[in-house]
């Protein structure tokens, strides 16, 4: 019974161990599972083992037993789109909004989060319209974006009203926020935390524990038992360099600082600077990037076993990044390429990684972002991406 | 082994507990596998188990799990100090040729060796390393552990309802996770708090809850803060107004919030939230 939603769920990537699936035939043998609710409930507790996993759960619940539709790449393909739109929209509002028939004064003021939802909805619409046979620019009424049922008020805390069906509640998705491919958010925080915590270099065993030297040789009957434990080795030193220039860095940049910060403590020195694209001859210490220039080449003074974090997207006109002038600031203009620069810090810190804010499914079409790529390990900024980013700086 | 088939938990006198999680219970109970909770802390993990305990009537065995503690810790001691006393100074009762007289029971022996059905409810599993994880495991599973000094084998006389909470959002691991049934206490909601507080507060002013818990859930929402304010610090904090004499409800919708080192207990929260309400005035 249900083996087609158990290979629904392994192919929505959820990871389902056979062993619980015959536990949850049990759990239905004894008669434990009668209605769809009930089976809800168990087949969530039984099957999935994260609450990363919960949202997924709930699509694929959904799907099997309301035909939901599964959102998969699609949405994929509708977030490049939609983000094309916002760069036109930025660059020509006034035709754009034409192309919509609708109002500037209506869409002006909203943030860009909330007009790529409402290019998405938008699209979306055109695609249910387009098996008719017509054309769907200047067929929709405007709708404003509050409408278009997608609420970004954060985390829902479900688990209380109980009179709506399972298939409901699993339609409500209130698991979303904990999914692991979301971007960082601050709800995240805690969960970030925990995988900088592994950033925490351990020694040799090398260090007499005299407690348990004593315990063991009691038990051994006297027979001296020395017992080594590990040496705390030296905290590691971090520099954190963040991209705050352009928007669309902007949400994560707060993120980023408050999680570094809160580790600092775990860290024998934490140092933040600033960039804007991408690294010409300074770094910034001060946010807006004036007041405390510091010099790059000044970087090979530093111990090279210090930790190196980049924060940024990484997107920009290719010269930006090739060209021996390419910075936008002239006093900038030594000669020598960003790239180049770039070079110099990854071979200066040889435990450096790139994290991305940009998904890694379109890493490939951003010339700039590939060849960055080839100078950093470049991870998504991410929960997943941030433990792979972990690993690799405190791998030996 | 006795299991108890038709206990069913139904929740309890101080615990506010929705269908989901019942049924969650349940079903564990029922298939005798342990349950995983996960969950910000103050969501009540840690309570279900006692409520289950009061429920069903059962003993309730907290083990404590420590960063530093092995799976033996948990299991049995061998008090060889003690021992190595007696065969010094032999003033005790005990017989040092016997070393059973110097083994003591941990917890998971308590709850095995324990007559009557038990909770046995391990707190914050996540805290020990991951070779304590997987040891436990199989003493679970099996319903048995080894007393290797003495060679002797504890098997558990009534399976224990177990209860496994765990704070971190890290993931234990795969072996671990495939023997236990899962679920995650997501943070109440307005509504649910308001339950939660009048299962605490039976005879409290409403306008005061309401007061109190518009007041706490918009506190909650300050950005930056590393240790949100859960919902024993909600009712401390409650208790607290509830103490000063002068305190009235109204003005926790204006800037007044008193006792604010109740809800944030690291300096850091402390000094953001108070910025917030004196810069802002939010309320």
């Amino acid at each position: 019974m249900f083996i087609d939603f158990f290979y629904q769920l392994k192919n929505a990537g959820v990871p389902v161990s056979p062993t619980s699936f015959l536990t949850l035939q049990k759990a239905m043998d004894m008669g434990l599972i009668n209605s769809i609710d009930t089976f809800y409930t168990a087949a969530r507790a039984i099957l999935i083992k994260s609450e990363r996993y919960f949202d997924r759960y709930d699509q694929v619940f959904a799907h099997r037993f309301q035909d939901a539709q599964m959102p998969d790449n699609e949405g994929l393909v509708l977030d490049e789109i939609t983000r094309a739109l916002l760069e036109g929209w930025l660059e020509d509002p006034v035709s754009l909004a034409a192309a919509f028939e609708m109002d500037v004064s209506d869409i002006i003021d909203l943030t860009p989060e909330a007009l790529m939802e409402y290019f998405k909805k938008r699209l979306e619409d055109q695609k249910g319209r387009h098996e008719g046979g017509r054309t769907w620019i200047g067929t929709g009424g405007t709708s404003p974006v509050g409408h278009s049922g997608y609420q970004p008020e954060g985390m829902r805390v479900g688990g209380v009203s109980r009179n709506k069906s399972a298939v409901k509640v699993a339609m409500e998705r209130r698991y979303k926020d904990y999914s692991r491919r979301g971007l960082l958010t601050q709800d995240m925080m805690g969960e970030a935390l925990k995988r900088l915590r592994n950033m925490v270099p351990v020694g040799p065993k090398d260090e007499v524990n005299v407690d348990e030297t004593i315990y063991q040789t009691m038990k051994n009957g006297g027979e001296i038992e020395i017992v080594f434990s590990r040496r705390l080795k030296d905290r590691i030193k971090v520099i954190l360099a963040v991209d705050n220039g352009g928007w669309s860095m902007d949400p994560y940049i707060p993120v980023v600082q408050t999680l570094f910060d809160y580790a600092r403590d775990q860290f024998k020195d934490l140092k933040t600077y600033f960039f804007h694209n991408t690294v010409y001859d300074f770094l910034w210490e001060d946010p807006v990037r004036i007041n405390r220039p510091f010099k790059v080449e000044d970087f090979i003074s530093f111990d090279p076993k210090t930790r190196l974090i980049i924060v940024g997207d990484g997107s920009m006109a290719p010269y930006e990044l090739m060209a021996a002038d390419g910075s936008i600031h002239v006093e900038e203009r030594s000669g020598k390429p960003s790239i180049e620069q770039l070079k110099f810090l990854s071979q200066t810190f040889p435990h450096c990684v790139w994290l991305n804010p940009v998904s890694a499914q379109l890493w490939g079409r951003t010339t700039t972002i590939t060849a960055i790529q080839q100078i950093f390990p470049m991870f998504e900024l991410t929960l997943d991406g941030l433990e792979g980013a972990v690993n690799y700086l405190m791998a030996k | 082994m006795e299991t108890h088939q038709n206990d069913k938990f139904m929740g309890a006198s101080r615990y506010v507990l929705d269908d989901e999680l019942a049924g969650i219970v349940n079903v564990s109970m029922a298939l005798e596998m342990p349950l995983l909770l996960k969950g910000e802390p103050g969501t009540g993990k840690t309570m279900l188990a006692h409520a289950v305990a009061e429920n069903l009537n059962m003993p309730l065995i907290v083990l404590n799990v420590k960063s530093s503690m092995k799976l033996i810790d948990a299991l049995y001691q061998y008090d060889t100090l003690t021992r190595l006393n007696d065969s010094r100074f032999g003033d005790s009762k005990r017989d040092v040729s016997n070393i059973e007289d110097y083994i003591k029971m941990g917890k998971i022996g308590q709850a095995f060796t324990s007559k009557a059905r038990t909770v046995l409810l391990i707190d914050e599993i996540d805290k020990a390393d991951t070779d304590f994880q997987d040891d436990m495991l199989d003493v679970l599973d099996q319903m048995e552990f080894d007393i290797i000094e003495i060679d002797r084998t504890v098997k558990a006389v009534c399976r224990p309802v177990i209860v496994i909470t765990s704070n971190a959002k890290k993931d234990l691991s795969d072996p671990f996770l495939g023997r236990c049934n899962f679920h995650h206490i997501a943070f109440p909601d307005p509504e649910m708090m308001r339950k939660i507080v009048q299962v605490h507060f039976p005879d409290m002013d409403t306008h005061l809850m309401e007061n109190a818990v518009a007041a706490f859930y918009k506190l909650r929402k300050i950005d930056g803060i590393e240790k949100k304010p859960a919902t024993r610090e909600l009712i401390n904090w409650i208790r607290a107004l509830k103490t000063d004499p002068d305190f009235n409800p109204d003005s926790l919708l204006k800037e007044d919030v008193p006792f604010l080192g109740v809800l944030f207990k690291k300096s850091q929260d402390y000094t953001i939230a108070l910025d917030v309400i004196n810069r802002r005035s939010p309320f």
